[in-house]
């Protein structure tokens, strides 16, 4: 059974036909054709398909594609910036080296994402809980915290 | 992934029709564990319910105690202002439950439903002697939590039944309780986990609960360790007796996670541990 849904994809109208069994993931990768959002585990553990619906990160492996109707999604492709620059956090990201194999790194960026957009001056404990849903296997964590941290600050010196 | 439908009705009562004519067909909420075990081909629905578009489903009241929409995250519950003034051990495992990711989908009626015997939520909503109600489409029950978990993944909802609320009494201004959990990592399903709540009355405990997760088919409530304790001054002497007594009416396995002995041992530590941390 085909069903059309509409929501607004990284600021634009969508509409797409989809059958009952896909997830978030799926739309975003095979019809819409965003590749940035990786499936890891597929099973909610790490992360590496993180999106933000509605203000809030949330596992798009385990996000049934209908319950997409009428929401607003973010994915890492939304975050760029005119002329093809990073945006802060990804800039941020890169100037720490929290990235080697840049698979978990999407997730991460869309994690601290809603983090900031939420909460400009988190503690090193609030970044640690924000991002406990996504596993990285190589360049540890130190690194991706720093990041996180450099971007916080970088707001805060705006605001 | 085998193929399946997916509808989204906007009324309880069209939700347990659409039950009631396809056979097959599973209710979902938030699907943190139900899309998980359809991809690990546990379950193969041919179709699913959503109750997420059912309004009211996901409110909060406050009316001097509480009714929890069944269809309620765990965010909503952690962010809810009076909530977890009134309840904070109920706070307090939401906090621990999961991903943040899984918390803004993840629903506290579906950690009920899904019967885990390491249900986060369950633990806090057995010491505080939570009510659930069951709705069919001609009529509904209350019945005590304790009541709803028959085993491991089973409960005694119906098959055309749907838990709707949760419900708590006003809090009680003597009480205090502290919910424990241990996991390798802080995500991590419990390997074993405590919730305490004790009402302290001239010196002596008038009112002792205790749950536990990960150490029995069900969330357990630990009735022969409460009745040991009411009436008591809770002395060392008692705690020490109340945690032999704790570690041998649990049944835990041993599985990936941990073992059997090492369940124990912690469910006889968190004893100790959350009389402590309550009692000061």
């Amino acid at each position: 059974m085909k069903t059309e849904i509409s929501f607004t994809l990284n600021g634009s109208e969508v509409s797409v036909v989809v059958n009952g069994h896909l997830r978030l993931i799926d739309v975003l990768r095979n019809t819409m054709s965003l590749t940035g959002t990786k499936e890891g585990c597929g099973e909610g553990e790490c992360g590496a398909c993180t999106v933000i619906v509605d203000g809030q990160a949330v596992n798009s492996c385990l996000y049934p594609a209908h319950e997409i109707e009428g929401k607003s999604v973010t994915t890492i492709e939304g975050l760029h910036m005119p002329e093809h620059k990073l945006s802060k956090i990804q800039q941020a990201f890169v100037d720490n080296g929290a990235i080697q194999c840049g698979f978990c790194t999407p997730g991460m960026i869309m994690s601290t994402k809603a983090l900031l957009d939420s909460n400009h001056n988190p503690s090193d404990e609030e970044i640690r809980d924000a991002l406990q849903g996504n596993l990285c296997r190589c360049t540890g964590y130190v690194q991706i915290v720093e990041a996180v941290k450099r971007v916080a600050r970088q707001l805060k010196v705006k605001q | 992934m085998k193929r399946f439908d997916y509808f989204r009705p906007k009324s309880l009562k069209e939700a347990l029709q659409l039950k009631k004519t396809i056979a097959g067909a599973k209710f979902i909420s938030g699907g943190t564990d139900l899309m998980v075990q359809i991809k690990n081909r546990e379950l193969q629905p041919t179709a699913l319910i959503s109750l997420r578009s059912i309004p009211k489903l996901a409110n909060i009241e406050i009316n001097g105690g509480a009714r929890i929409g069944a269809l309620a995250t765990i965010s909503d519950i952690i962010q809810h202002p009076e909530l977890g003034y009134n309840y904070p051990v109920l706070a307090e495992a939401a906090r621990s439950l999961g991903s943040v990711q899984i918390r803004n989908i993840a629903t506290i009626g579906g950690n009920l439903c899904n019967c885990s015997p390491s249900a986060d939520i369950a633990l806090p909503l057995l010491v505080l002697e939570a009510k659930v109600r069951l709705q069919t489409a001609k009529a509904s029950r209350e019945i005590p939590i304790d009541q709803f978990f028959i085993g491991a993944g089973e409960s005694c909802l119906a098959s055309n039944e749907i838990l709707t609320d949760i419900l708590l009494d006003p809090p009680h201004n003597k009480a205090k309780a502290t919910f424990l959990k241990k996991g390798r990592v802080k995500m991590d399903l419990a390997i074993a986990s405590l919730a305490v709540l004790v009402e302290m009355e001239g010196g002596n405990c008038h009112k002792a609960r205790i749950a536990a997760g990960s150490v029995a088919p069900i969330p357990l409530r630990l009735s022969k360790v409460e009745t040991l304790l009411e009436g008591n001054a809770i002395s060392k002497d008692l705690v020490s007796k109340a945690q032999q007594l704790a570690k041998k009416i649990v049944s835990p396995i041993t599985d990936v996670r941990a073992t059997e002995e090492y369940r124990r041992q912690i469910v006889g530590v968190y004893v100790k541990r959350g009389l402590e941390k309550i009692l000061g």
